[in-house]
């Protein structure tokens, strides 16, 4: 200090006014250069406050029949985690339809072979036994006229009998048709069926996920006010440091103006 | 005192034909104990049959056997040809027996039944196969080798054979029967496809079980005799549709060859006679509807021992039904022209009539079959062989059975019988010791117009003559009792003869 007091010129008693002069600028470096490493000190801490702040929060949704929807953070990889799960209850409709569908599919993609020949069955059960009675009509009302013997190379039997025999082999291939028909309607019902099964077992999914939207709505808005109050808080806390700062740097900037003016009062002389 | 003579005149007797069923003291005189070898001639008298004179020159092929079946084939061309059956073969013609038995063809047995039908002649005999003849082919043949023929079967083979409706109908098959088969409309050799049927009729017997026997059409109805019962079937020109019309119990058809058609009505022998089908049908059997009732246990006991097989015909010209019982050689002849109070046809017997076949031809000849070939219905020689006219009347009381007839005069009176020898006899109270006085019936040619005018040569014969010789006898009788039976017997051999009346002269005597 003495030999930049001496490049000064400064010297003697005025060396004492120049030391203190170079002491207040001296300090007010100093105190600039500790103004920036606060500031930066600060500014990391706000930094840190606020990541902290503005992390995401997991939450869970929960509708009314029991189904939940969470989301988290894994811990461990740090990735988002998302869960939905319903209610047992629902869990077992959703079991039963989806089981359901199956079994219902499974009917459907069967050949309708065998049901058809049951089909056939149950309407030549149903149909058997007025062919029976007319048969027995037809039989009585033959033996009446004495005609129960005929055979004929045009009819085989008897004309009524050929009739009659026509008429329930064009019934029984009615019944054929028709049994053909119902079992593929059947088929396709099977198959409609496992369709709305189907259907049904993604409906306590598909309640769960719509029913989310409200809570995720909220957990965002809530979101959203926790980024703002964030925000507000690095604002306060950046205009809390700015006035430490701009105070410190007052300070500084007093103690070299006071160093400098005492220095140019020294070296005027 | 001497007793006036009383008379007892029998005219036209046994114009009601024979009765065996009344008691001999009860009977009408009109009836006759025996009236063998006769008819009931045009005016109602009893008379003696026409012989038969054979046709056939020519019987190599028939050799010893007779003729079982005749019949005429006729087709709508005019074509005709008698065809015959015996000693196992088919023949033709009536001159000379031509057989035509298919080659290869082998026949045990002669049984056959010829049917025309659709300008073809069929033959049906039970297990053979059935016959056929046209006028195209020319040759019987076996139907399964006729060219169109379709569906012939040995189911088929049977026994009877109708052609009826517009097709064959055959039933009675060794061992079915009760099966009828009807052939295809308007072909008698299709047995197979078209409107060609059959009906089982087993069922429908009112008695539970029957046998066929015959077949029958009459007034749109197809008659199906059984041998105890007779079903009727309507509609049977849709035989597919036909129905049973009605059914009799009780009465059957002893066999196929019985039946025939007079034209109004179907006659058939019953197991207890001769029946007509349509009062059967009215009277449901009842016995009224016999036709025999006067001979009925004579037929009865002659159905028992037949062991051969049964003729019969009908003739509208000679107004009879003949019914043969051709193993006891013995023919009933029943006059169809009306019946009596009873319902029953007057009834003759033929005894010793060898007649094995009959056909009634179209223009009214009698054919007869025998063992000398075919023969014709005419004359009064049985082929130059006399047979002998019987007539014998029931026990005759005169009204009053406690007295004694003397018997003093018996006066026949008789129609024709030229230089017959003529055997008058008389038997007291049920004798079968008859007593016997015989006389010969003068001789005359009657002339007629263009005939016989001039006999050979020219030489006049008999140039006015009072027609038909009647002669009239007186003869003297003896004995007595309290009934008589008179009786008339003649060897028939040339001529006709006919019975006009009996008139007996007796002294009624004392009460016993």
């Amino acid at each position: 200090m003495e030999e930049l007091l001496e490049a000064l010129g400064i010297s003697g008693p005025d060396a004492l006014g120049g030391a203190a002069a170079l002491g207040l600028l001296t300090s007010a470096y100093n105190r600039l250069g500790g103004i920036g490493e606060r500031g930066q000190e600060l500014g990391a801490q706000l930094a840190e406050t606020q990541m902290g702040q503005a992390a995401f929060r997991p939450y869970t949704v929960t509708t009314a029949t029991g189904g939940q929807f969470g989301t988290q953070i894994d811990p461990v990889t740090g990735q988002l985690r998302t869960t939905m799960g319903v209610s047992p209850e629902e869990q077992a409709m959703r079991s039963q339809l989806f089981g359901g569908a199956g079994q219902f599919y499974e009917q459907a993609a069967m050949p309708t072979g065998e049901r058809e020949q049951a089909i056939f069955e149950r309407m030549r059960v149903a149909q058997r036994p007025e062919e029976e009675r007319q048969r027995l009509a037809l039989e009585e009302r033959l033996a009446g006229q004495g005609r129960l013997g005929v055979r004929t190379a045009q009819f085989g039997g008897s004309p009524e009998q050929f009739a009659l025999a026509q008429a329930q082999e064009e019934s029984r291939n009615r019944a054929m048709l028709g049994a053909m028909q119902q079992a593929q309607a059947e088929q396709q019902q099977q198959a409609g069926l496992g369709q709305q099964y189907l259907a049904g077992s993604y409906v306590p999914q598909a309640q769960l996920l719509s029913s989310i939207t409200p809570g995720m709505t909220a957990a965002g808005q809530a979101q959203q006010a926790q980024l703002y109050g964030t925000g507000l808080f690095g604002e306060a806390s950046a205009s809390g440091i700015d006035a430490l700062l701009g105070a410190a740097l007052g300070q500084a900037n007093l103690f070299g103006a006071a160093g400098t003016g005492l220095l140019a009062g020294l070296v005027g002389d | 005192m001497a007793q006036e003579l009383r008379s007892i005149n029998l005219v036209a007797p046994a114009f009601k034909g024979i009765n065996t069923e009344d008691s001999p003291l009860a009977q009408d005189p009109s009836f006759a104990e025996t009236a063998d070898n006769a008819v009931i001639d045009k005016r109602g008298r009893i008379a003696a049959r026409k012989g038969h004179e054979v046709t056939t020159t020519n019987k190599t092929a028939l050799g010893t056997a007779a003729l079982r079946a005749i019949k005429t084939f006729r087709d709508d061309a005019g074509n005709t040809k008698v065809f015959s059956a015996g000693n196992n073969k088919i023949f033709s013609g009536t001159t000379t027996l031509v057989d035509e038995t298919p080659v290869g063809y082998t026949i045990t047995a002669d049984n056959w039944k010829m049917v025309n039908f659709n300008d073809r002649i069929y033959m049906f005999q039970r297990g053979y196969e059935p016959l056929v003849y046209d006028n195209t082919s020319a040759d019987v043949e076996a139907m399964s080798d006729h060219t169109h023929s379709t569906g012939v079967a040995s189911t088929m083979y049977g026994n009877e054979v109708l052609a009826a409706y517009g097709r064959l109908w055959t039933a009675d098959f060794a061992d079915n029967k009760s099966t009828i088969y009807w052939s295809d409309l308007l072909n008698g050799i299709h047995w197979s496809g078209g409107s060609s049927g059959s009906i089982d009729i087993s069922k429908v017997w009112p008695n539970g079980y029957d046998e066929i026997v015959s077949l029958a059409a009459h007034n749109n109805l197809l008659i199906i005799f059984g041998q105890h019962s007779i079903v009727v079937y309507e509609g049977a020109t849709s035989p597919s549709s036909m129905t049973l019309s009605d059914t009799v119990a009780g009465v059957g058809c002893v066999d196929r060859d019985t039946v025939q058609y007079t034209g109004t009505d179907v006659i058939f022998l019953s197991q207890t006679g001769l029946r007509s089908f349509g009062r059967t049908i009215q009277e449901k059997s009842m016995p009224i509807s016999s036709l025999s009732k006067t001979i009925t246990k004579d037929i009865i006991s002659l159905l028992q021992n037949e062991v051969d097989f049964y003729r019969s015909v009908y003739s509208p010209e000679e107004n009879f039904y003949l019914l043969s019982f051709v193993g006891q050689e013995t023919t009933y002849c029943f006059d169809v022209r009306g019946t009596l109070e009873d319902g029953s046809y007057r009834v003759t017997r033929w005894p010793g009539s060898l007649f094995t076949a009959y056909e009634t031809r179209r223009d009214g000849k009698l054919f007869i079959g025998t063992t000398d070939g075919i023969s014709e219905y005419k004359g009064y020689s049985d082929n130059g062989v006399k047979y002998r006219f019987k007539y014998f009347s029931p026990s005759l009381t005169f009204g009053d059975p406690s007295r004694l007839k003397i018997l003093k005069k018996i006066k026949p009176t008789l129609v024709g019988a030229n230089s017959a020898t003529v055997f008058m006899k008389f038997a007291y109270d049920f004798g079968t010791s008859f007593s016997t006085t015989e006389f010969t019936v003068g001789n005359q040619q009657p002339a007629f117009y263009n005939v016989n005018e001039f006999g050979a040569n020219s030489v006049p014969l008999s140039e006015f003559t009072g027609g038909e010789l009647t002669n009239q006898r007186s003869l003297n009788a003896v004995g007595n009792g309290t009934s008589v039976v008179v009786g008339l017997e003649s060897d028939i051999n040339g001529f006709a003869l006919s019975l006009q009346e009996i008139n007996l002269l007796a002294l009624i005597g004392k009460t016993i």
